[in-house]
């Protein structure tokens, strides 16, 4: 490697920057959460307080954890191994420290919005106007710094998570712009269903083609550098690359199978969804084989472990997500409670599990000594695990209740008195999850700012 | 009208994912694929032996209760499913 890029000169500004942004909006993401799963239990706890009724929390607390904890989390990663792997420096750390502040008054400006009671009303793209043109440019500084990175690197070949990497932050640039209807700033929406079915192409995508394509590359980053093995094989992940792009991107209607959307979109979505098998398999049978007999090394290593486990994650939403997309089953899974077990299971089993593992994998490497404690960094893996196991189990189970009586005909409030103790145990999980994003907003603070390290 | 957002935005995808493609093939991105999985190694982070640690006995029965809750609710499901399904 050329001497201007080895890992001793590299500052990793950047990356730092985003893993303290990563840790402090976890904190306020996960909060939010826990407001919004105490006030199911208690409704009337937020009376007449405006910015704290769960129509508000709700959004705050979604958007925090897309776009506050887990995208920063991993653009952390992203912004620490894509020098490594092209042997460059980033193409200016200045401009990602800028962007990194940009990332943070958004963030802001998106809770004081939010709380204020201005919404677009469309869940996913809340957000007003103004604060849309913020996270667009947000998305344009990431996607010209790591262009401009790729466009000067001194290694020719490609690795598969620079592409996973430079795909997710230019394709979500785009559908940010379309889903959010920009060219429209007074409604931010179509009418009707078109409206529906181009907020369900954003809603998916955010997921599809940000979340899972970062952790993706973060996972095929840190597996093998952390058991030192080479990938099992790099063909096949280019051919899941490519797959994952070609069915992917179509499949938001599945969100929209109970509402009269044409029925070639409902069919083409169900078949990719259905079809989003062999990406998922591809990328789980490759990183698996990667990790063959290693798994020794990755019990040792903290920051792979988080991420190993959010592959084992990802097999079970991706094959749920599969099969919830076959009209016979939304039938009962729809609407209710089933969803956001496995929007759970998604998004903090895989994505945000990947996130806070590429985090514990890169401090130690930025700082240059092991993590301040990694007895924290264990209570917050086991924490985590717990509670996203927990809310499997407890909204699975909520979630049929309440689609068999809807399908039975009853009526709403006669099932709410049946789950609300489903809602006090989600709640009680929803404190394990908040008291591990405070253990390890310490751990990540602590480790990133201290002068000492604890032996880990 | 929703088709012409939705046409060109999968026109739009559809054409810059071709564009990338062809320039992947040819700037030789599909050549090599034995060094490509190398790459990772390479990075200057291998400075530390690396280390390997065994599960110990609480741990493994905490994953396997986890699995097991997991699978549990799975199975209620299927039979669920079976039992009541139409
Ligand atoms: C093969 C992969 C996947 C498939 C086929 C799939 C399928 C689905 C389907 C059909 C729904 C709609 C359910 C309904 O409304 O009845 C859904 C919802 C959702 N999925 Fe997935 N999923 C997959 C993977 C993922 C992953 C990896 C994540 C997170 C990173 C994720 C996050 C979500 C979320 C957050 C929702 C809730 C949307 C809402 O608020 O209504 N999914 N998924």
């Amino acid at each position: 490697m050329d001497s201007s890029a080895t890992s001793a000169t590299l500052t990793n500004r950047t990356a730092r920057a985003f893993c303290l942004t990563s840790a402090g909006w976890m904190v306020m993401a996960t909060l939010m959460g826990l407001a919004g799963a105490t006030e199911l239990i208690a409704p009337d706890l937020s009376h007449n307080i405006g910015w704290l009724v769960f129509g508000r929390v709700r959004p705050i607390h979604v958007n925090l954890v897309l776009f506050g904890f887990v995208t920063p989390g991993l653009l952390a990663s992203a912004f620490y191994f894509l020098p490594r792997l092209l042997q460059t420096e980033i193409y200016s750390e200045r401009l990602g420290l800028i962007t990194v502040w940009l990332w943070n008054i958004t963030l802001l400006a998106a809770v004081i919005s939010l709380a204020s009671g201005f919404s677009q009303g469309r869940e996913y793209a809340e957000l007003i106007w103004p604060v849309d043109l913020l996270v667009v440019a947000c998305f344009g500084l990431v996607c010209y710094n790591l262009f401009m990175t790729v466009k000067r690197r001194r290694e020719p070949l490609l690795y598969v998570s620079v592409w996973y990497v430079c795909a997710a932050v230019i394709l979500t640039s785009v559908t940010y712009c379309i889903g959010n209807v920009i060219w429209q700033p007074n409604s931010g929406a179509l009418v009707g269903i078109p409206d529906a079915i181009i907020l369900w192409f954003y809603g998916h995508n955010i997921f599809g083609l940000l979340l899972t394509p970062l952790a993706i590359a973060v996972a095929y980053y840190v597996i093998p550098t952390a058991i030192r093995s080479p990938l099992y094989s790099h063909t096949l992940s280019l051919i899941g690359f490519w797959s994952l792009l070609v069915v992917y991107t179509h499949i938001g209607t599945h969100h929209l199978l109970q509402v009269p959307v044409p029925t070639w979109l409902k069919v083409i979505a169900i078949v990719d969804s259905i079809a989003m098998v062999i990406p998922v398999m591809v990328f789980l049978i490759n990183i698996w084989y990667t990790a063959k007999g290693k798994l020794g090394e990755i019990h040792a290593d903290i920051g792979a472990k988080f991420v190993f486990t959010g592959t084992i994650m990802y097999f079970f939403v991706s094959i749920q997500g599969s099969i919830m997309a076959l009209p016979q089953v939304q039938r009962v899974t729809h609407f209710n409670n089933w969803v956001v077990g496995h929007a759970h299971i998604g998004v903090l089993g895989f994505a945000a599990m990947i996130a806070l593992g590429g985090l514990y994998f890169i401090i130690p490497r930025i700082t240059g000594r092991p993590l301040y404690s990694r007895f924290l960094a264990d209570l917050q893996y086991w924490l985590v695990l717990i509670g996203v196991v927990g809310f499997t189990v407890v909204l699975t189970t909520v979630g049929l209740i309440q689609g068999n009586a809807w399908l039975n005909g009853e009526t709403v409030y006669r099932v709410l008195p049946e789950i609300h103790l489903y809602y006090v145990l989600r709640a009680s999980l929803g404190f394990l999850i908040f008291s591990s994003a405070i253990i390890g907003f310490y751990n990540i603070i602590r480790s990133l700012l201290s002068q000492s390290g604890a032996k880990a | 009208m929703y088709y012409p957002y939705f046409l060109t935005y999968m026109l739009a995808g559809f054409i810059i994912s071709i564009l990338v493609f062809f320039w992947a093939l040819y700037n030789r991105q599909f050549k090599d694929q034995q060094r490509a999985r190398f790459l990772p190694l390479q990075g200057g982070d291998q400075a530390e032996p690396v280390r390997v640690s065994k599960m110990n006995r609480i741990e493994g029965y905490a994953l396997l209760g986890l699995a097991c809750l997991g699978l549990l609710t799975t199975a209620a499901v299927l039979i669920f499913a079976l039992v009541r399904g139409g």
